[in-house]
């Protein structure tokens, strides 16, 4: 069965590169989300998913951030018949970055004008550690 | 002739004034609010905020900035 890219299920369904370590529990998650609001002062807030679309860790109002989270990635794989790799949208009240990676997606909001590339980096770096086993921190 | 010293000083003050205004004119033009999307091997497309995709990213995105909330200074 192919999940459909709108269903929080398959929100992730069609990653790149399903590179995931086995379960990841919330904690790990958690501390990644707190080393990426470390790394990047711009950050108001983010959210990591597991590929089924489970929400491991977010920043504040977890239900909210899954549905929002869905609601992205689901707009934007609408767009083409291919799955979006990353996201980058900016408004006059802040900017949402959002990535898949390693069978793991995030999903940040800064203010205007964040270093786009930097946090990208950041985010794909914590998703890649997460995914082998990590809490984010590997670059460290 | 030789420019008089502070005529000198009047001309690096408005050429410094000048870049600066052209600096702040480019930013302002080059981010102006776009939802932009990244595909395997680097390809990305651009989506107005009038286009029916563009629109949804603008809602989820603002959606998201809501939960978001202010950042504590």
């Amino acid at each position: 069965m192919r999940l459909g890219p709108g269903t929080p299920a398959g929100i992730l369904a069609e990653m790149a590169d399903g590179e995931t370590n086995g379960v990841i529990e919330g904690g790990r998650a958690g501390a990644a989300l707190a080393y990426l609001g470390e790394m990047s002062p711009d950050l108001r807030g983010a959210a990591i998913l597991a590929e089924d679309g489970e929400l491991l860790a977010a920043s504040g109002r977890a239900e909210r951030w899954r549905e929002d989270a869905a609601a992205l990635f689901g707009a934007a794989d609408r767009a083409e018949d291919e799955p979006v790799e990353q996201i980058h949208i900016a408004t006059e009240q802040g900017e949402v970055f959002a990535l898949r990676h390693a069978g793991l997606a995030a999903v940040a909001v800064t203010d205007r004008f964040a270093l786009a590339s930097l946090l990208f980096f950041d985010m794909r770096s914590i998703l890649r550690d997460l995914a082998a086993g990590g809490d984010g921190r590997a670059g460290e | 002739m030789a420019p008089k010293p502070h005529r000198v000083l009047f001309e690096r003050v408005s050429g410094y004034a000048d870049e600066a205004a052209a600096y702040v004119r480019r930013r302002r033009v080059s981010r102006q609010p776009f939802a932009r999307l990244y595909y395997r091997g680097g390809r990305a497309a651009d989506h107005a905020a009038d286009s029916a995709v563009g629109g949804e990213l603008f809602v989820a995105a603002g959606r998201l900035i809501e939960v978001a909330g202010k950042r504590e200074r």
